[in-house]
């Protein structure tokens, strides 16, 4: 090469670098787990991201720059949480971060986000606490906001679906030893207070257990009629086989991820008929619903999504932020949570169309009437009658 | 009484798995003083390779679960010959002391890793070839594959024990447990002796994966567990006994369950872990162990 054609080729670099530094993509970062025991909340969540993304970047991405996300598989674990948290923001600089299926990550991560004034939209945690983290008066504002029903209203719904509909008065609690497994079964136990009544036993179970026989022996022992359950997809399908092999049928009652696709399938017949509050079912009932439904299924070349709750909320994290990032005109932090504070149009999600669904104390965008409770029935969940 | 007996019941099945696989770190201490740290990934590998066969994972099912469990034998001794070419002979080669000990659990890593890229890192269902319904035995629920296990894991551990007793390449076996240096002055080659044992105590942990594979959830992770409560079967079994692994397991085993019924299901590790420490403190060979006398 000439010298000459050496500096027209260095020119041409140095323009085109330019001009892609001007509508440079925006970088959201994406944190959920991907891989374990928990990986249909994350893989459905980033699944449902994707798609809200896609749709976006189609018609010209937000204030005319591409959407670009940054995933990041936390594994359920805490401090693999943290690290993830760091990176995004120091390395990776995202302008937001969506995520968090696990309540403990959630809670050991969000200080990171909190401190550098960078949205999070919780999408699939549901802990109570996680939305008041940082709300008091050390903290004049909160970055933490959420689009999943929380266990207040689950655990109030666990309640009134065991002790008001089906009229049971002896109700037995198991409950995993993670954050969110504790955080729910305070919860419950508050709930079930309120009604008058006090569990006739309350147990807890390790991740990864296989033998749940003296837990189930002492609810069955307590006279139980019903058991509500506050864990995941694995060891509740233990919790469901344990019952067979005691030959000893109650139903279960629990928070949301019965829905997972793990409890569904590694319970099989013993899962069926278990109850759960839902933000969402796949069940195409509404034209925004069908769409979503359908691109995903095309997506991903499955027919039952893995875990729908979580690719819906993940799907309305997206809008809800993007609307924001738009109405703010800026990605700055502070500007964008201020928008997300007073968003002025309603934005259409998949799970309801959300008018001001947020505001400067109120950080939960699913309210108790956009819940229903969902029913296992031959390997799919569908609305309980 | 009837609570009794079903933790009871439960307690058995679960004992003798961690009593298969203390059993497995017994037949390689016999022979050549060092453990396979890597027991609980032999299972693991077991579980998932006869999941493969008998699943509709990859394609499946290719074989009845019954046929299926000669092949995942066949499996777990290749992986066990592996694990003592790889990872043992070097060490013994060398008479090192310890070195054993790191490269078997380097090994266990890297099995766990492999396993994870070719079966995920999910938890799978694992078809189970009989009724899951539970029968009565006096008011207590039994499930008919948890006495499978049982009696699976008694059958191999008796099958074992025979070959070494009445056949002439147990004797060899027995020799080299007894005296390494002697029985290879006899003409016995006690290099492949070892790698036998290995191969013997993969292919029992591999069998004892598929067993309780039906009861259980199958994935990658779950190994680590199982192979930890079983190597404190073993220490307190003792590490020269077969009695001592059956008992040592049923003890652990049971004690779990009566724990997490009686006291609380938080604390249902920890009576047999405290006892594992009371073993080391007043009779550090084990219930069943010969005390060795090593001479400096």
């Amino acid at each position: 090469m000439t010298y000459k054609t050496n500096v027209f080729v260095a020119a041409a670099l140095l323009t085109w670098s330019l001009a892609g530094n001007a509508a440079e993509p925006i970088k959201i970062g994406v944190t959920g787990p991907f891989t374990g025991g928990s990986a249909p909340m994350g893989v459905s969540m980033r699944d449902g991201v994707k798609l809200a993304v896609a749709d976006i970047n189609a018609k010209g991405g937000v204030l005319g720059r591409q959407l670009q996300l940054v995933e990041r598989d936390d594994e359920a674990k805490n401090e693999r949480g943290v690290q993830v948290a760091q990176e995004l923001i120091n390395k990776e600089k995202v302008v937001a971060t969506v995520g968090f299926a696990n309540t403990g990550v959630a809670l050991a991560s969000q200080r990171f986000y909190q401190e550098a004034k960078i949205p999070v939209m919780n999408n699939v945690a549901t802990g109570s606490i996680i939305t008041k983290q940082f709300v008091g008066p050390e903290n004049k504002d909160n970055y933490i906001f959420r689009t999943s029903a929380n266990d207040t209203i689950q655990s109030k719904m666990i309640v009134d679906e065991a002790v008001g509909r089906q009229k049971f008065t002896k109700v037995a609690i198991l409950a995993d030893s993670t954050n969110y497994g504790q955080l729910g079964r305070e919860d419950l136990e508050k709930a079930l207070a309120e009604k008058g009544i006090k569990p006739v036993s309350v147990e807890k179970y390790n991740l990864k257990d296989v033998d749940m026989t003296a837990q189930l022996l002492k609810s069955k022992q307590g006279g139980a009629q019903v058991i509500l359950t506050y864990g995941i997809g694995p060891e509740l399908a233990q919790i469901a086989n344990g019952m067979e092999k005691l030959n000893w049928k109650v139903p279960i009652i629990g928070s949301w991820p019965l829905s997972m696709g793990n409890f569904i399938d590694n319970a099989g017949k013993n899962g069926d008929g278990a109850r759960m509050p839902q933000t969402f079912i796949q069940d195409g009932n509404t034209p925004k619903r069908k769409t979503f439904i359908a691109a995903y299924q095309k997506a991903y070349k499955t027919d039952r999504m893995p875990s729908a709750v979580s690719a819906a909320q993940g799907y309305d994290s997206i809008t809800l932020l993007v609307a924001a990032i738009k109405q703010a005109g800026t990605t700055d932090g502070p500007k964008v949570r201020e928008a997300l504070e007073n968003l002025k149009e309603p934005m259409e999600g998949v799970i309801t169309t959300y008018k001001q669904p947020y505001t400067h104390d109120d950080h939960e965008a699913i309210k108790p009437n956009m819940v229903m409770i969902g029913e296992v029935k031959n390997g799919r969940v569908v609305l309980a009658k | 009484m009837e609570i009794l007996l079903q933790l009871v019941f439960s307690g058995i099945a679960l004992g003798m798995i961690y009593a298969v696989i203390a059993f497995g770190y017994q037949l390689t201490f016999a022979t050549s003083g060092t453990l396979n740290f890597g027991q609980g990934e032999a299972l693991m590998l077991g579980a998932l390779v006869g999941l493969s066969l008998v699943g509709n994972i990859h394609g499946g099912p290719y074989l009845n679960y019954w046929l299926m469990i000669p092949v995942v034998i066949a499996f777990g001794a290749l992986q066990g010959v592996v694990v003592e070419w790889i990872g043992v002979r070097p060490a013994i080669k060398i008479k090192s002391e310890f070195g054993w000990i790191m490269s078997t659990i380097a090994l266990a890593i890297i099995f766990k890793n492999v396993a994870e890229n070719i079966w995920g890192k999910d938890d799978l269902t694992f078809p189970t070839p009989l009724t899951a319904t539970p029968f009565q035995v006096f008011g207590a629920n039994v499930q008919p594959m948890q006495v499978v296990v049982v009696l699976g894991a008694l059958a191999m551990m008796f099958a074992v024990e025979m070959f070494n007793r009445k056949s002439i390449y147990g004797k060899a076996v027995v020799a080299t447990a007894n005296d390494r240096d002697a029985a290879g002055l006899m003409g016995i080659n006690t290099s492949m002796v070892i790698t036998f044992s290995y191969a013997l105590s993969s292919a029992t942990a591999a069998f004892a994966g598929v067993l309780i594979a039906p009861l259980t959830l199958t994935g990658a992770t779950m190994g680590t567990a199982l192979g930890l409560k079983a190597f404190a079967v073993a220490i307190i079994g003792g590490l020269t006994s077969g009695m001592g692994a059956i008992v040592g397991g049923l003890i652990l085993g049971i004690a779990e369950t009566l724990t997490g019924f009686y006291i609380s299901t938080g604390y249902k590790e920890v009576p047999g872990l405290v006892l594992l420490l009371l073993v080391l403190a007043i009779k550090p060979a084990g219930l069943f162990g010969k005390t060795a006398i090593k001479k400096v």
